[in-house]
């Protein structure tokens, strides 16, 4: 049984109520999936959808087994699904330590202990603990961030670019990181601006295009995919093709 | 010496209105909607505690029944009237909570008419300390309104209540996220925020009398408090009552008691031009 199955779900925001149409897409247990596409695509959207924090229009969003289309952001973390959003992902006024206390919010007591791992795994964490999580760099925020999300032991991850904003050398970092972390046994839907970096650690790849996942298999079958290399991971004449033309053009092929 | 007469009556005015202004300012952090409701609420809050002490409570098992009506009258009008509305924009909601201050007050001018009444506290000989002219029962309430503040703070800084209204206030989805149910925090908030609004009415009555109008007396107080000290931020909100306190009472020295009502005004409309976001902004606390 998948750990995540998607099947025809439709969804967006008040203003916009169908920014994903008819998605699907499976994460197996312990599997890395990326999901890459231009930007607009949907892809947070489609976090968003499956973490509860959107309500969906239609679909099946089946997680171990239970249909948690509709049910709220809390009821579904409880079941054991992290969600790191690409924003807003820590709580700002609160420090470092609150952070990890609030992410723990669900099993007070296994919270010390966990706080107690992630320091040994993140030094930097227990360096800053008293800091304000808004004083943190950049790339110190996303490994609070995703801090925060193991601290209720998940079963799955769901990553919005993590490595948004880090340098290459802190971004290299953080796939190792997540590399560890799913050895643990997590699994991992990713969405990723690095598009070669993802591919390439992830056992299988979706590509989204205007609230559709258009394309799916092998990160390293996608990764050497001419249309999907020329269209996200820069060709060789152009290093970025603009997503508008991208996506039009990727409709058409499919 | 009036101007040091002035600005310890403005610190004891200060230390009660930063009770209410703290109830005030942590709604507004939780729910984003000013609740004007408080006017009406403050009033129910003196009420309740005057009858209670009247029935022969001590002043904390008053206090307890003032937060306690308060509190229960605040999380009704905000679960039936005011959230309902949060959705369409905080100004329908602002305005539906002004209703409901009105029609507290107007509940309790049915039940006890216009009358100024006063709580029947044991008479005692003022304090002179040099110049400077203190009552003991000044100085019992000031040190309730301490002692409240300091627990509202302990609450908010170690229990796990506390934080996770903090952790909602200040990025509600990552909040839900985490299991924090946004429906529960946002109980939390009417019951303490306006619980508090009410201890804060019956304090203020203590020092003088109270009336049906006893609330919306202290509204623009309250409010200009949280302004100063940036809605949403508690320890903003003490900042401000403190400064009003002083404004308020230094101002009936200058140009006398029917102008006091407009230092609210003033500092409201001075803080929002040249800094909006207030003293300590939102990120305080
Ligand atoms: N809060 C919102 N309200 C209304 N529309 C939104 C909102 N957030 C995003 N959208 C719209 O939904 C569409 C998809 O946005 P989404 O953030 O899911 O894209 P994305 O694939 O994550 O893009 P990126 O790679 O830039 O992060 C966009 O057209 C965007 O304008
Ligand atoms: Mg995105």
């Amino acid at each position: 049984m998948s750990l995540l199955s998607i099947t025809d779900l439709r969804g967006g925001y008040a203003a916009a109520d169908e920014i994903v149409k008819d998605a699907a897409l499976r994460v197996e247990p312990g599997e890395i999936v990326a999901l890459i596409g231009p930007n607009g695509a949907g892809k947070s959207t489609l976090l968003k959808l499956i973490a509860g924090l959107l309500r969906p229009r239609g679909g099946q969003i089946q997680f171990k087994g239970q249909n948690i289309a509709g049910l709220g952001a809390p009821e579904i973390s409880r079941l054991g699904l992290s969600f790191v959003p690409q924003e807003r992902n820590v709580f700002g006024v609160m420090s470092v330590a609150e952070n990890l206390e609030m992410g723990g919010y669900l099993d007070g007591a296994h919270a010390r202990q966990r706080i107690a791992e992630l320091y040994e795994r993140f030094p930097m964490l227990a360096d800053k603990r008293r800091a304000a999580a808004r004083t943190l760099s950049g790339g110190q925020r996303q490994i609070l961030a995703m801090a925060i999300a193991l601290m209720n032991a998940p079963d799955l991850l769901l990553l919005d670019e993590p490595t948004a904003g880090l340098s290459p050398r802190a971004a290299e970092e953080l796939f190792g990181t997540i590399l560890a972390l799913n050895k643990g046994g997590v699994a991992i839907l990713m969405v990723e601006q690095n598009a070669l970096e993802a591919l390439s650690v992830s056992a299988r790849a979706y590509v989204l295009v205007q609230g559709r996942a258009e394309r799916e298999g092998r990160g390293d079958e996608l990764a050497s995919d001419p249309t999907v290399r020329d269209l996200f991971l820069g060709g060789k004449a152009q290093p970025m093709l603009a997503s508008r033309g991208a996506s039009t053009e990727l409709g058409e092929h499919s | 010496m009036p101007i040091l007469q002035a600005l310890v009556n403005g610190l004891v005015v200060g230390t009660l209105l930063a009770v209410p202004a703290i109830g005030f300012t942590s709604m507004f952090a939780v729910l984003r909607f000013p609740n004007f409701a408080i006017s009406g609420i403050a009033t129910l809050g003196a009420f309740a505690g005057y009858l209670a002490y009247g029935a022969g409570l001590q002043m904390v098992g008053s206090l307890v029944v003032a937060f306690a009506a308060a509190a229960a009258a605040g999380l009704f009008f905000d679960k039936t009237a005011h959230l309902p509305l949060v959705k369409q924009g905080a100004l329908p909601a602002a305005i539906a909570s002004i209703a409901s201050g009105l029609v507290l007050e107007n509940v309790i001018r049915l039940g006890f008419g216009n009358d100024f009444r006063g709580y029947d506290r044991p008479i005692a000989r003022d304090m002179y300390i040099g110049d400077i002219r203190v009552s003991p029962q000044q100085l019992e309430t000031m040190a309730i309104a301490l002692a409240i503040m300091l627990a509202v703070f302990a609450v908010l800084a170690f229990t796990r209540v506390g934080k996770a209204m903090r952790a909602s206030a200040d990025n509600p989805e990552l909040a839900a996220l985490k299991g924090i149910r946004p429906e529960r925090v946002a109980a939390m908030a009417s019951f303490i925020g306006m619980g508090l609004v009410g201890v804060g009415g019956m304090l203020l009555g203590l020092d003088s009398s109270i009336d049906p109008l006893t609330g919306a007396r202290i509204l623009l107080s309250i409010f200009a408090a949280a302004v100063l000290g940036g809605l949403g931020s508690a320890p903003g909100a003490v900042l401000g009552a403190f400064m009003i306190g002083m404004a308020e009472e230094l101002s009936v020295l200058a140009v006398g008691s029917p102008y006091r009502t407009a230092v609210g005004f003033f500092a409201i409309l001075i803080m929002l031009t040249l800094r909006p976001r207030g003293l300590l902004g939102e990120r305080a606390f």
